[in-house]
């Protein structure tokens, strides 16, 4: 091929690649001839004519262009926001034609369930179907936490409303197909500055700000702080447990309690702490609650007179409260014989369920349910997370590869990823999981099944994200320096690709990435002593 | 109003006479000719900005603030036979703030040209084929000199002045770019008539 005919292949493509943004410059240009002309007509009034025209031409151009008004308004602004929550948090930009505008992670679970994927421009439906199939897919939507939460925002009441339900249908139809038996909570919200204030002061969405000031309001004594560490499952059996339910958000499906330890272990626990049997008791009442900032269940009943109460935490059984009173009963039956003197002798019930929770979170390691949502990917930014079906190693036996090279069993380990990714053009599973204390990480070729990389690192604080140290006592730009001068490169020199913070081993950590020249760097760096974790240098 | 199938034999059209005509009309506050302007040079803004930045999103910004600066700067254009270089000097600005930005906040987005090559409903398949091996295969610097030499007609004299880099570098790195691309595009040629 000649050299002119290459080129003109080059421009070509280039040509056709150019967005149309024509209206929007021609919009706000049009605005800016507007003020010109005025100014000008007060400056020099000589040519009266001259400027007759001009006004004109403005006038059949703001005529004309009314169409082009139009269409900005329609295309390029915010018309509603949704957000989903999880515990990834997203929140999604939307244009009067509910078009996506962008979508944004507000928290690093955010940014797995986005991934690689570009949702800009396809419908809001689309979108949200595809970011909550990757919530299955990563495994933040599972049998422990199926609860959704979908808010959306729009300053006309209505039209959030029908966007709302519009898109708890689809997510609703979605997790239905996929034989999930999840749970939806909607809401539509009006921004208020006072619910930002609290949403921006908690870092958490509008969207949950507005669900726990429900909560809040339904007026059973729990304090914002109280709940804002909760996750939306949590949040979700909650509002399932006032008594008459939330007015202002709908819910669809039921929250999910297998990560607790459910009302008949509880009867049992406190059946047990009062040294009573089932046949003792008349009637028994259970509730989810919070107690000091954890969920437990309040379970109350009566027996001779007396009224028990318990808060059994949740998720351990353990007996946090417990409370006995004398009802009328008593009085009416004087022979009662006081059945309640052995308060200690429940330990043992409470023991024998610690843990239940953890044991079943085994299950709800990653990679099932996939599919599904990947294919609603509408072609955008599919490779990462999206899953290929052809692979001749499935996530399954990627996992045991995993295992038979770490000597663990899988009932031994807990996963804490196991998806599909490309590295270096490679497909290839991502596993990792911690067994003991020690965190184990693979990278399997999905197409022969050879183990492409492995790591494993004592996990000396376990990815205690809440619990570790949120504050990092160096800034980004401190963690840049230190980068760039073990680097040997100054910043004038490189560009700087990644700066943000995150979390390796439950510590927070700077990861730093800048080119310069061919070299690709990696940095990791210690928020709070600013040492040098981890590093790689790469040719790009 | 100009409409998109009446100018489409403009599009991308960047010689000197037409683009001066439309810079001179835009003096006048001629909301036709900026029009006329974006459809004939979009494609080279659009392709330096996205050279540079390598994500899209950021290079529409630049691409919309150049055409409004340009709207409210025609009047420091003096017509000196060289339109293009002026508009992407400014081109050129505009990106280096956007790295600025970057900078400040620490935020450096997401390369996300592949996803919207995929998603451009304008570009034919041979069209997504040359902008992924432009962006994939060649070093920034590379892209920009092939763009600024394919798209937006520059000449290496002129491309050396824009860049800030000796004539023999750019005519070293044109070759080399049409080296890498060459073997790929051999092989697309020969695709078609196998």
């Amino acid at each position: 091929m000649r050299e002119a005919d290459k080129r003109e292949k080059i421009r070509q493509a280039y040509v056709n690649a150019a967005p149309d943004i024509c209206d929007a410059i021609l919009i706000d240009c049009s605005q800016k001839k507007g003020q010109v002309i005025v100014m000008e007509e007060t400056k020099k009034n000589k040519k009266p004519l001259k400027y007759l025209m001009a006004a004109a031409v403005c006038l059949v151009f703001v005529m004309g262009g009314g169409f082009g008004l139009k269409a900005y308004r329609v295309n390029y602004r915010v018309d509603s926001t949704v957000s989903l929550e999880v515990n990834p948090s997203l929140q999604i930009l939307v244009n009067e034609k509910e078009k996506v505008l962008d979508v944004k992670a507000l928290n690093g679970d955010g940014e797995i369930v986005i991934g690689d994927m570009d949702l800009s421009r396809s419908d809001v439906n689309v979108a949200v179907n595809a970011l909550v199939g990757s919530m299955l897919r990563n495994g933040y939507l599972n049998d422990l936490a199926n609860s959704i939460l979908i808010s959306v925002d729009n300053d006309d009441t209505e039209k959030g409303a029908l966007l709302q339900e519009k898109l708890t249908n689809e997510v609703n139809k979605m997790l239905e197909s996929d034989g999930f038996p999840g749970a939806v909570l909607s809401q539509t919200i009006t921004g208020s500055a006072d619910l930002q204030q609290l949403a921006d002061q908690y870092g958490i969405t509008s969207g949950k700000a507005q669900l726990i000031q429900d909560i809040l309001d339904s007026g059973r004594g729990y304090t914002f702080e109280e709940l804002v560490p909760f996750s939306i499952n949590e949040l979700n059996l909650l509002i399932e447990a006032a008594e008459s339910g939330i007015e202002k958000v709908s819910a669809v499906g039921n929250a999910s309690d297998k990560a607790y330890i459910g009302v008949e272990k509880v009867k049992e626990i406190a059946l047990a702490h009062a040294g009573l049997s089932e046949g003792d008791i008349s009637f028994y009442r259970t509730d989810m609650d919070v107690e000091r900032g954890v969920l437990v269940y309040e379970i109350d009943f009566y027996c001779g007179g007396y009224e028990y109460e318990f808060d059994i935490d949740a998720r351990t059984g353990e007996v946090v409260k417990n409370k006995i009173s004398q009802t009328m009963d008593y009085y009416e039956n004087p022979n009662h014989d006081g059945a309640y003197g052995n308060e200690n002798s429940a330990g043992a019930g409470s023991n024998a369920n610690t843990g239940t929770g953890a044991g079943t979170g085994s299950n709800a390691n990653t990679g099932t349910g996939a599919g599904t949502g990947s294919n609603a990917n509408t072609g955008t930014g599919v490779g990462t997370g999206g899953v290929d079906p052809s692979a001749p190693i499935t996530v399954e036996r990627a996992k045991e590869i995993a295992l038979n090279h770490a000597g663990q069993t899988a009932d031994a380990v807990w996963f804490e990823k196991a998806k599909q990714d490309y590295d270096d053009g490679l497909l290839v599973y991502e596993i990792e999981f911690v067994a003991g204390n020690v965190e184990y990480e693979y990278e399997i070729n999905a197409q022969t099944g050879d183990i492409v990389k492995n790591k494993r690192e004592m996990a000396d604080t376990l990815h205690n994200e809440n619990a570790g140290n949120t504050s990092a006592s160096i800034t980004v730009d401190q963690a840049k320096e230190i980068a760039l001068n073990h680097a040997g490169q100054t910043a004038d020199a490189v560009w700087f690709q990644k700066a943000k913070q995150d979390y390796d081993d439950g510590l927070l950590v700077y990861e730093i990435e800048f080119i310069a020249g061919n070299m690709e760097y990696e940095y990791e760096i210690d928020a709070q002593t600013g040492a040098v974790r981890d590093y790689e240098w790469d040719y790009d | 109003m100009f409409h998109w199938a009446q100018i489409d034999n403009r599009r991308g059209d960047c010689s000197d006479d037409a683009v001066e005509q439309c810079l001179l009309a835009i003096k006048k506050q001629d909301l036709n000719a900026l029009e006329e302007l974006y459809y004939r040079t979009g494609a080279s803004v659009f392709g330096f900005a996205l050279s540079t930045l390598k994500n899209a999103q950021d290079a529409e910004d630049v691409m919309h603030d150049l055409y409004v600066a340009v709207w409210s700067g025609a009047g420091k254009y003096c017509a000196e036979g060289r339109p293009m270089a002026w508009i992407l000097t400014i081109t050129r600005n505009l990106c280096l703030q956007k790295y600025r930005e970057y900078q400040k906040r620490s935020d450096i987005p997401q390369e996300d040209w592949e996803s919207y090559i995929e998603s451009n409903p304008n570009m034919s398949p041979e069209d997504r084929l040359i902008l992924a091996e432009c962006m994939g295969r060649l070093s920034d610097q590379e892209r920009q000199i092939v763009v600024l030499h394919a798209a937006a007609g520059f000449r290496h004299r002129e491309i050396a002045k824009l860049l800030d880099l000796p004539l023999s570098t750019v005519l070293s790195k044109y070759n080399r770019a049409l080296k890498k691309l060459r073997n790929f595009m051999e092989e697309s040629k020969e695709d078609e008539r196998g």
